[in-house]
Parts: C-alpha cells; structure tokens; sequence
C-alpha cells in the first residue's frame, strides 16, 4: 500500500495511478525473473531487421533509415496552403500529408448546402486537380520524399488527383512516393468521414492498392490506422485488436482478388497510438511488429520479409491541454520521444496550438524542429532500438502482445472487422472506453498538470499565435471559384468521363483507371463522390450511444 | 407546448436531444455525455451524426425537449449555431437550454451568448458541471431528483 505517501502537489494514492490506460497493472519493480516468467528469450526478442522484427525493421535502426519528418497539413484556401507547404520544404519536413477540408474528405463540393461553414476550415478546400495544382505550385511532388493525403472515403480520387498532379508537374509514377491512408473502415467506428456502404467502401480501398501493385509498388496506398479508435475511447491494446482486423479484411479482399500477397503487403503501414502512456507507446509498437510478422508468415503465407517487416507510422501527441498550451510542446516531446525510441519509420509531431486551432506557422515549426532535434542533436538514433533488453520494457512488451492478441482472437471469433462493425461491437467498446477515461480523469488518477492539478488563473492567451482563419467571404469566393472551373473546362469530356467511372464501377472494374480520366478532365470530388452515391446508396447514421 | 403538467410537476425526467451538426465525425463526446446525463436520470435523444440545422431543431420540436446539446469540433460552430438560434427563434423554442460542447476559441464565446447560447463546455469538462448546469437552468427549475428518471 502507497496511502500514506501523500506528495504536496497531488499524485494520487490510489491503486488506479499505477494502471495503464492499456490496460497492464504496472509494478513497482521488474527484474530477470518478469522475463523468464513471460517466456521472454533472445529468440523471443529476435535481432533488429530479423523476425519477428520486435526490435525494428532495419539492422541498424536509425542509422540508415533515419525517421522521416511527416507533416499532415492544410488551411484555408489553396493559396493559403501554398504558403504553407513552401515553408515546410524550407524548413525540412521530408513527408507532406494535405490535410483537406471536411466537404472533401466527404465528397463535398464547396458549393453543396451541407458544405456551408466548413469550407477550408479543417483542411485546406480542395475541389478539383486545379486546387491541388495552387497548393503544389512551385513544389514538385518529387521534392518532398513522399507526399498525400488521407483519402479514406475517396481513395481512389485522392490517387488520382497526385497522379494527374504529378503529371502536370511533368513528374513520373517513378520519381515520387504517394502516401495515402486509404482505411475506411476505421471511419465508421471512430473518425466519421464515411459516406458509403462499408463494403462498397472496402472495395474502393481495394482498387486503390490493387492498382499500386501493378503500377506503383514503391507507393504506401494502405496506412490501417489505430490513432482514432484509441483516441475515441478503445485505448490502445483493443485500437491495435481493431486495426489488426482491418489490416485483416482488406488484406483479405486484395488475395480474393488473385494478387499475391508479397505484391502488396511491403506497401502497407500500421498507424500506431499509445499516447497516454510512454513506455507502453514503445511497448505497442514492438509487440505490433511481433503480431504482424507472425500474421503475415503463418496465416497469409508471406514470403518476403518485407511483408513481414511492419512499416510504423505514428502521430507524436501528449494529453495537450487548452490550459497553459505552451506546456504541450513538453508533452509533445515526450509523446514523439517514444516513437522515436520506438524505431518507426515516419512520425508526424503534433503542434502545441493543435487542441485550439488550426496550427499557426510557429506552431508548426516548432513541430518540424523538434523531431529534427531529436534526430540530430542529443545521440538518439546511434543504435538500434536502444532499450531492447530492458526489464520492464520487455515484460509490457510482452504483456500489451498478449492482451493484443487476446482482442484479436475475440474480434475474430465475431466473424471479423467488418461483423464487428455492422453488430455495434466496435462501437461499444469505444463508448465504455471514453467513458472510462473521463471517470478516471474525473476520479483524480490521470492528473493534467494546470488543469485539474496545480491550477491557477494565469492569462496564457499570448502563448497562441493567432491564425488568419478561413471567412465566410473567402468561402463564397472558392463557391464563385467553383463556378467559373465549370464554366471554363470542357463540359462533354467531363460528362463523358464521370459516365465511364459509373460503367466501370457498375461493372466491378478497378475504379481508378476511369477516376483518374475524370479528374484529369477536372471533374470535381463532389460530382465523382455522387457518382459513386447514385451506384452504391448511401451510409446511414448511427444514433446508438 | 412543452410545459405541461408532468414537467411543472417535476415528474418527467429532463429531456436532452443531443446533436451532431455540421461535417464533423468526432462523435465519442457527444456519446460520453449522452451516457452521463442519462445516468444522471435525463432522458437522451441522440440524433447520430452530420445533421443540419434544420434536422436538429426538427427533432427538438418532435421530442418536445427542455435542452439542445450541439457538439462541434470542426470549427463550423458560428454560421451553424447562428443557423440554430435563429430556427429556435423562429419556432418559438425560446425556454429550451441551448448547450454547446467542443472546441471553441475564446474569442467566438462572446458572438455565441448573443446568437443565443445558453453555456460552452470545452474539452475536460466533467460531467457533473454539465447536469448541474442543467439543473440550475432548464426551464422547469430545479426538479425533484427523486423523481427524476424514474418514468
């Protein structure tokens, strides 16, 4: 018992305190014996850049395969965001990720009643190839070491338009590296920008990565994300069960297709999250690594090792709070440390002003240097996975890859992600799991500082940078945009095209061929997106809480 | 309308329809709170995601409710609150509590009280605050907490 070990500024004597959010009790001491208990051996661990890969994907971590800076970014209009991407070229951000607009994310036009005050203001409003040529000018998709956007409910729109755009740059397939997330599944459990039928959706991601198989492999077409389920309230142990069996599903529909499965999985990447706690962020992405390797040998018969090999992504984030935000850069750099010791492939660093606004430029600078600190300045990336070995980090390891395949095994026995979905399983989970959380946070065991623990009322307005933020007359001016495109380009050749992208699609085709013809006519998002609701129906909204 | 003899008694639980309006998909809020106001004995209409305007206030006249609560993170909330103040107006919903929960910059809070907004709750607020909020403020004051919830 710790009751009687009162601090003066508040750790909580309860039990709770010592329990992470993943789950796992935590003890006050770990010793050889843990790891023996846990069958935790050498060829348990393995070597880094050998199965099962727990220690990282390359021989010698870091020093060949630095983590690459990614940036996920976007406001505004299409200028605006140019401004924004040439800064970041300056700066050193090695891997842009557009963050568009929620109409775009939908399959909006700016023009659509249900696009009205959300034009530009989560992302940067894209509605044809000539927003994203503005928002690229002067950057050629071959300058950055690898450039997307999300595009989970329009995945093949958003290959399309890198595509055509890279084709007007005078770039070919071969001299860039396109990034997409392209996981709808997860968008309706936990991130929301669903507009399809699941399955209809599934078969979108699908013609996605069937077609970088045959024309791009260096491309990552496929990033199965555990960020939103864990944040939404699934923690991350059920986030990665979750994701596990998306991972599972497309997988699943790609070899129902005939492509053998070394043609596709080296594309793939797992979007870690473990942002509550620092040694289980390390913890997680070493376990996951030892899942895949194994799921990808024994059930789906992968031979490469870079099948085996998983490619990590992760979104460097602490608990930031609106309070005193200059104290998120502190949390944020503990929250990317862990990644970074972790040994991921790319990592994207919150900004301090995030749980505000739309990033400021200093924010996001700030951003961009700390990871650039952290790969540069203090010695962190001289060896591969510098804590392996270690008794405590070994045993959660260890335990989080237990209670990760336990969830698994659990989703499914339920008949997998997609029964998961459709039975509200997911969704369960994820509500019990918020609910969790905010009564923990409410009892006092997971203190914020300044917050709920050594508050004051300090004015810390002055430590945000304002952000030009997106007026209701920039918005009727993309709407007045939008308008003059249709007057300007040639109206039968985009007739013509979205009729081809409804053919092929009622078809069973491969969508993307015929999508990229529509774009490259500028067809918009919006009258591409309806092309597909006129052929597949539409989602409907779960009222369920 | 509304104001019956089972609220002025205080024998009907308090009524909420809980909203998301606009694009955004951030919805695990808005379901915490739904959960921690029926547990504190309200009932809950959840309306489920992306709805305009007019469907939300549709559902308030529908469900005969005494509170609206909007979640929106999306950053929409000035031209779609503007959009349900003036709907309520019109349709005469002026004792309904209109609550607003998300992330609202501190310099939008003021413009939102004048359009009509009864209280903002930001990001780690606890519940509790919220149905007192509530409590204190709905349009049949302060009912029996016996008696709440137990229709």
């Amino acid at each position: 018992m710790t009751g009687t070990r009162r601090r003066p500024w508040g750790v909580p004597a309860d039990e709770e305190f010592f329990r992470l959010d993943a789950g796992p009790a935590v003890q006050a001491v770990y010793d050889r014996g843990d790891l023996s208990r846990r069958d935790v051996g050498d060829e348990r661990i393995g070597a880094p850049g050998t199965f099962p890969f727990t220690r990282g994907v390359h021989p010698d971590g870091q020093r060949t395969a630095p983590t690459l800076v990614k940036v996920y970014t976007g406001l505004g209009t299409p200028d605006d965001t140019n401004r924004r991407v040439r800064k970041l070229v300056d700066w050193g951000a090695e891997i842009v990720q557009l963050a568009v607009d929620l109409p775009a994310q939908i399959g909006y036009d700016p023009d659509h009643i249900m696009s009205a005050g959300e034009v530009g203001r989560s992302g940067v409003s894209i509605a044809s190839l000539r927003d994203l040529e503005c928002v690229f000018d002067g950057v050629p998709v071959s300058r950055l070491r690898r450039v997307g956007m999300l595009g989970n409910a329009i995945g093949p729109i958003a290959l399309a338009l890198f595509l055509a755009l890279a084709e007007r740059q005078g770039c070919q397939v071969d001299d860039f590296v396109l990034d997409l997330q392209n996981d709808p599944l997860k968008e309706y459990v936990a991130r929301g920008t669903q507009f399809l039928p699941v399955e209809d959706a599934v078969r979108l991601a699908a013609d996605v990565v069937e077609w970088s198989a045959r024309h791009a492999p260096h491309f990552y077409l496929l990033d199965v994300c555990v960020n939103h389920l864990n944040a939404a309230g699934a923690g991350s142990t059920w986030g990665t069960a979750f994701a596990l069996g998306n991972a599972t599903h497309y997988i699943q529909t790609l070899i129902d297709r005939g492509l053998p499965i070394d043609a596709f999985a080296p594309q793939i990447q797992l979007f870690l999250d473990e942002r509550e706690d620092f040694f289980a962020a390390i913890a997680n992405v070493r376990a996951t690594r030892r899942i895949w390797a194994e799921l990808l040998r024994d059930r789906f018969g992968a031979l490469d090792p870079k099948s085996m090999a998983l490619e990590v992504t992760a979104y460097g984030h602490g608990r930031e709070t609106r309070k005193e935000p200059l104290n998120n850069i502190v949390r944020i750099t503990l929250g990317s440390l862990a990644y970074y010791l972790a040994g991921v492939q790319s990592l994207y660093t919150a900004s301090y002003d995030e749980v505000i606004q739309t990033p400021s430029d200093e924010a996001v600078k700030i951003a961009v240097r700390m990871q650039q600190i952290m790969g540069l300045e203090i010695g962190l990336g001289l060896t591969a996975d510098p804590l392996g070995g270690s008794y405590y980090l070994e045993s959660l390891t260890s335990e989080l890859e237990a209670g990760i395949r336990e969830r698994f095994a659990a989703v499914e026995a339920a008949g997998g992600a997609r029964a998961c979905i459709d039975s509200g399983f997911i969704r369960e989970i994820i509500s019990d799991g918020a609910v969790r959380r905010q009564e923990r946070y409410e009892a006092g065991v997971r203190p914020m500082v300044g917050v709920d623990r050594l508050a004051v009322a300090d004015d810390d307005s002055w430590a945000v940078r304002p952000t030009s933020v997106m007026s209701e007359a920039a918005e009727e001016r993309r709407r007045t945009d939008l308008a003059e495109l249709r007057r300007v380009r040639d109206g039968r050749r985009v007739t013509g095209a979205l009729r081809d992208v409804e053919a092929a699609v009622r078809r069973g085709d491969n969508s993307v061929a015929t999508v990229l013809e529509a774009v490259r006519a500028y067809a918009t998002i919006g009258e591409i997106s309806d092309v597909l609701r006129e052929v597949f129906g539409e989602w409907v909204p779960d009222q369920t809480f | 309308m509304g104001t019956g003899p089972d609220v002025l008694s205080g024998r009907r639980a308090v009524r909420i329809v809980v909203a998301k309006v606009g694009l955004d998909g951030h919805e695990v809020g808005a379901r915490v709170v739904a959960r921690g106001l029926v547990d504190a004995g309200m009932e809950v209409i959840y309306t489920g995601l992306r709805r305009t305007p007019e469907q939300v206030v549709a559902t308030a006249l529908q469900e005969d409710c005494d509170v609206i609560g909007i979640s929106i993170l999306s950053g929409a909330h000035m031209p779609l609150l503007r959009r349900v103040c003036a709907l309520m107006k019109e349709h005469g919903l002026d004792d309904v509590l209109l609550l607003v929960g998300g992330v609202i910059p501190d310099v939008d809070v003021q413009p939102l009280r004048e359009f009509g907004v009864d209280e903002i709750f930001h990001p780690a607020t606890k519940i509790d605050e919220i149905v007192r909020f509530i409590t204190a403020n709905v349009r049949s004051g302060p009912g029996d907490p016996e008696q709440n919830g137990t229709s």
